[in-house]
């Protein structure tokens, strides 16, 4: 029986007590803007659009080019055909997070300084990550991997002033399947000529 | 019928982002109803209201849909339980244009009135921004014009090229303001959002500009090899923290912008990035791989110690600070590859009151609003993406779906 007019009572009572808890405005009294036109310029301003397609941007032939589809890390990579870079230049792989130049890339490092020492042109060294990290730590990691092919190529005996490296993070994959073989194959370095 | 409870108690809290935090905040926020008064329907617009009622943490809304009469004094009884009536009218011919009318509920007295015009009807989102933060502020509750701000992004498209865009908060206006090209990392660089710096790969090396949104006048700022990106911006915007490698080697920079010159905060023979002011400008927060992992460390801008922040995580790759406040992405999962939980965090620069401020996804891309009092992020969840929003006063979090590409970089 008591609890039969318990539950009503005590809704009421916590009805009361909501109520008179409400946040209330300090004053009520505030201007009353009738009729303004919006004061905010930021919804007012139209902004600029830019196209940099003509602004001679960087030629994009290095992407998915000769690259098959069978790869599936670092080791594989290195005695096939698997090789997003041009004019005669090998591309490099690496391990998960990893900046360090395996054994087995050795070879193909041999073969850049060789191509290296051939040519009077600049050589443009491109430091890639796979898509697993974020915003500037993976650029960073890019060009930790080229930087570590640069230093290779100088000690053996190509010209520091010859090579110019830059880190593209994660914008230029060459491969987009969600498997382990396709995320190793854009944890790479690829050398081109400056035209 | 406890079990079914359980099951639904534990589907509400294994659903949403928040923290356990047991408030009488209910009673706290103003119970508002909204009428749309407008002659074609817009359930958008009238979605995009309780949004912002919803994030600002100061009010209660009332999710029905309701059509009404913008003058009409007549109040349905049904509301006389709220505090507080919106009523609007929104007319999209030739533009857009906004009448609102605030009333008390209690007895239909008009507290506040206004109208709001926009030359282009794509910009419709910042008219329910700039009408709730103007009933905000007519309440007197604290600012939340947070709201009003333009959020910058980059993009990828395809392989080296992206896209910088503008958008609102919500997402639903977006614009694409600069195309063609790899543009990255733009960066606000002003609290007025007149303009921006971006890193642009046109040229052999990565270049730092500027850009004015309203008038395109773009201005050249630095050049590095290897990377180069703006991370943070002074105050009084004289000063940036850049990421860069003149010598081969990422580290952390301090640019006067007047002088031109530079000056180097970080030295290590790994990986300094993400600089970012903390304590008034006198220290930097970055992200760094100096212990064999991504953390967040803390350095004096003119001495030469470092300090941890962070004592947990496999890989905290990403933060921002605003004043003494930390917000921090940590993975916590195992996986090399494939989908990892990856959580926001808030912590000080003393490395104290660390707490999560997401449970679910992978949640990337932290970012304080210019008053440090929302934090915004990038969360993947399954195949799904969405721009999140937390309120660090209320707790209240939001949601809005953005599709597709892949979002490179963020700013608000």
């Amino acid at each position: 029986m008591i609890q039969k007019f318990l539950l009503p009572v005590m809704t009421l009572l916590a009805m009361f007590f909501f109520s008179a808890c409400g946040q209330k405005a300090s004053n009520l009294d505030a201007p009353k803007g009738r009729n303004n036109v919006s004061d905010a310029t930021q919804i007012a301003g139209e902004t600029v659009a830019i196209n940099e397609n003509t602004y001679g941007n960087e030629n994009n032939k290095s992407a998915n080019q000769n690259v098959s589809s069978n790869e599936s890390n670092s080791d594989t990579l290195n005695g096939s055909n698997v090789n997003s870079s041009s004019d005669g230049f090998k591309s490099l792989y690496f391990g998960f997070g990893g900046y360090g130049i395996a054994p087995s890339m050795e070879n193909r490092m041999t073969l850049n300084a060789q191509v290296a020492s051939k040519t009077s042109k600049k050589i443009k060294i491109e430091g890639n990550c796979d898509e697993f990290g974020t915003d500037e730590y993976n650029y960073a990691l890019g060009l930790k991997r080229a930087k570590a092919v640069k230093d290779n190529m100088i000690a053996q005996g190509v010209s520091a002033t010859k090579m110019v490296i830059v880190s593209y993070g994660e914008s230029s994959p060459v491969c987009s399947s969600p498997t382990d073989g396709c995320y190793a194959r854009n944890r790479r370095v690829d050398l081109h000529l400056v035209k | 019928m406890k079990a079914l409870l359980l099951l639904l108690f534990a589907l509400k809290i294994y659903a949403v982002d928040a923290t356990l935090k047991i408030e009488k905040d209910v009673e706290q926020r103003s119970r508002i109803a909204i009428i749309d008064g407008s002659s074609t329907t817009n359930e958008n617009f009238f979605k995009i209201l309780l949004s912002d009622f919803k994030i600002s943490g100061h009010f209660l809304a009332d999710n029905t849909y309701q059509k009404g009469n913008l003058n009409d004094t007549f109040l349905p009884p049904a509301l006389k339980n709220k505090e507080y009536i919106l009523k609007y009218d929104l007319t999209q011919s030739n533009g857009a244009s906004l009448t609102i009318r605030f009333l008390k509920a209690s007895d239909g007295s008009e507290i506040f009135k206004k109208s709001y015009a926009i030359p282009t009807k794509n910009k419709v989102p910042f008219l329910a921004h700039k009408a709730v933060t103007d009933l905000n502020n007519v309440l007197k509750y604290p600012d939340i014009s947070w709201m009003n701000r333009y959020v910058v992004f980059a993009r990828y498209t395809t392989p080296k090229h992206s896209e910088i865009l503008l958008a609102d908060y919500t997402f639903h206006y977006q614009k694409v303001i600069i195309q063609g090209g790899l543009n990255l990392f733009p960066k606000w660089a002003d609290a007025a959002q007149k303009s921006f710096y971006y890193s642009a790969y046109s040229g052999l090396v990565p270049t730092l500009y500027k850009i004015n949104i309203y008038t395109g006048a773009k201005q050249k700022i630095a050049t590095s090899e290897g990377m180069l990106v703006c991370s943070d911006v002074s105050k009084n915007g004289k000063k940036l923290l850049l990421t860069m490698a003149p010598h081969g080697q990422a580290d952390i920079y301090e640019f006067n912008l007047h002088s031109g010159a530079k000056t180097q905060i970080t030295r290590f023979n790994g990986i300094d990035v993400n600089g970012k002011y903390v304590d008034d400008e006198s220290r930097i927060v970055f992200v760094s791989n100096r212990l064999g992992y991504a953390n967040i460390f803390k350095k004096a801008i003119h001495a030469a110690a470092i300090s941890q922040v962070v004592y947990h995580g496999r890989n905290n790759n990403a933060c921002d600070a605003y004043a003494n406040q930390i917000v921090y992405a940590s993975r916590e999962s195992k996986n090399s590859f494939g989908a990892n939980t990856f959580n926001i965090y808030l912590t000080s620069s003393r490395g104290a009151n660390t707490r999560p401020l997401t449970t679910t996804g992978s949640n990337q891309f932290p970012r304080f609003s210019l008053d440090g009092s929302v934090v915004l992020f990038i969360k993947h969840k399954g195949s799904s993406s969405s721009v999140g929003y937390i309120n660090l006063a209320s707790s209240q979090s939001l949601q809005f779906p953005i599709s597709g590409r892949k979002i490179q970089s963020i700013d608000w």
